[in-house]
């Protein structure tokens, strides 16, 4: 990373996080067909399985369950549009003129996936709270905090594998495969610690899945420190 | 001639796509401030040649410099130097040609008042708030220039800039181009047409499967 100026390599991320939110946002039909997704499965998950947890409260295995599957397949139609969409039309080639590394550009697309998935999850929650019939009480913040940090780890596997398959054929497919196993480090913590707050534990029951989550994101830094400089290149 | 004097040294350059040898062992020195014009058939290794001076891809071997320094070595400086126009159009279809400016401008280090001027002598100022999507071919590449040009780098490559241009809009880059003139800018052009990039280089190299096979003077 010789390339790294002081402050440039945030200018960077930044600078192609927002073109790509106010690109996201110019298309508003894709981020209302992720919110219906999103709002319709709970609604389906809702009428399932309302209940199970007995006195009409979803059984906390089943809404963290609930939450997460939605989450995972609504972060797939997220980075479908992430390097995928840039390869396709070409405007890639943009991006490899900038005097930045690629991994200042790779960042910018996480913040964008992160940012995506947050507001994903600012409606997706109150739903979930509401026709899933989950009570929360003061563990509020705690399920906030869970979530919020499993969108940041789907943001760096899916922004990445999204430029690992960006040349390939089927693409679209190839990663929804392959963010199924990249996935895993992060969905079975962040189902663990949900179902966790939602069953009545607070914040100190779920700090291993947290630093588990935490340990995630620190080993696929280093994986892409170490490898995107070669993803880029056609 | 001295490192500041050469723009663009290559050595011994091959590019191997899979079976398909794409440049064959190519060296050449480009003088600074050289206008030069690359023409060959189609499939002749002009823009594989074209996008490895970009660093865009790198060489299966050999080396590339850029005004003295390593091309791969130096990405980003580089990259500060080098100004892109292919025939894929970089700007975002959703954004205002202003916005698409603005988001290259910001990355490399320049503002608005820096290519207003050019959005102007292209005639891009009527179109300036529209959406690139609402472009026509010509317009868009006129952007596109102008997207490239956004930092005032030293050497200028152009991958076939007149392909699918009406004869005006050809006239307005070719004018364009000319006021680059005795400004220290080299200016490299990819073409399989020599029509109009005659009008604008002094000097062509012509290529034919991976290698150079001649040299003209207009």
């Amino acid at each position: 990373m010789k390339n790294i100026r002081s402050g440039e390599f945030q200018r960077a991320a930044l600078g192609v996080a927002e073109k790509d939110l106010r690109t996201e946002f110019r298309r508003s039909y894709e981020i209302l067909s992720i919110l219906s997704f999103s709002v319709g499965s709970i609604l389906i998950c809702s009428f399932a399985w309302s209940g199970s947890g007995g006195g009409g409260v979803t059984d906390p295995e089943v809404a963290g369950a609930a939450l997460w599957v939605i989450l995972f397949f609504s972060s797939i139609l997220v980075f479908t549009t992430s390097f995928t969409r840039e390869a396709d039309r070409g405007t890639l080639g943009g991006l490899k003129t900038l005097p930045c590394s690629s991994l200042a550009i790779l960042f910018g697309k996480i913040i964008y996936g992160t940012a995506l998935l947050f507001f994903v999850e600012c409606v997706l929650i109150p739903f979930s709270i509401i026709f899933l019939n989950i009570e929360l009480g003061t563990r509020f913040p705690a399920l906030l905090l869970v979530c919020f940090l499993g969108a940041i780890g789907l943001a760096f596997a899916g922004s990445f594998v999204s430029g690992l398959v960006m040349f390939s054929e089927g693409k679209t497919l190839l990663l929804s495969f392959l963010l199924i196993p990249v996935c895993m480090p992060v969905l079975i913590p962040s189902v663990m610690a949900t179902k966790k707050i939602v069953s009545g534990s607070g914040i100190a029951e779920v700090i291993p899945e947290l630093r588990l989550l935490i340990a995630f994101l620190f080993l696929i830094t280093a994986i892409m420190v170490l490898t995107f400089e070669f993803v880029l290149e056609e | 001639m001295s490192n500041n004097s050469i723009a663009v040294e290559i050595t011994e350059v091959s590019k191997r796509y899979g079976y398909l040898q794409a440049l064959k062992s190519v060296s050449l020195e480009i003088g600074a401030s050289e206008f030069l014009v690359f023409s060959g058939h189609n499939g002749a290794g002009k823009t594989t040649l074209l996008k490895i001076i970009a660093t865009h891809i790198s060489p299966s071997s050999g080396t590339v410099k850029i005004f003295g320094a390593d091309a791969f070595k130096n990405g980003g400086e580089t990259r500060r130097r080098i100004g892109l126009v292919t025939h894929e159009s970089f700007l975002y279809d959703e954004l205002t040609v202003r916005e698409n400016l603005l988001f290259y401008a910001k990355l490399f280090g320049a503002g608005e008042e820096d290519f207003l001027a050019t959005v102007d002598f292209l005639g891009l100022k009527r179109w300036y708030n529209v959406r690139v999507k609402q472009l026509s071919h010509g317009l868009r590449k006129r952007a596109d220039i102008v997207r490239a040009l956004i930092h005032n780098p030293d050497l200028i490559l152009l991958d076939e800039p007149f392909s699918g241009l009406d004869t005006k809009t050809c006239d307005v880059l070719v004018d364009y181009f000319k006021s680059h003139e005795g400004k220290g800018k080299t200016l490299l052009i990819s073409s399989h047409s020599l029509e109009w990039s005659k009008k604008i280089c002094d000097k062509g190299i012509l290529l034919d499967k991976g290698k150079i096979v001649g040299e003209m003077t207009f």
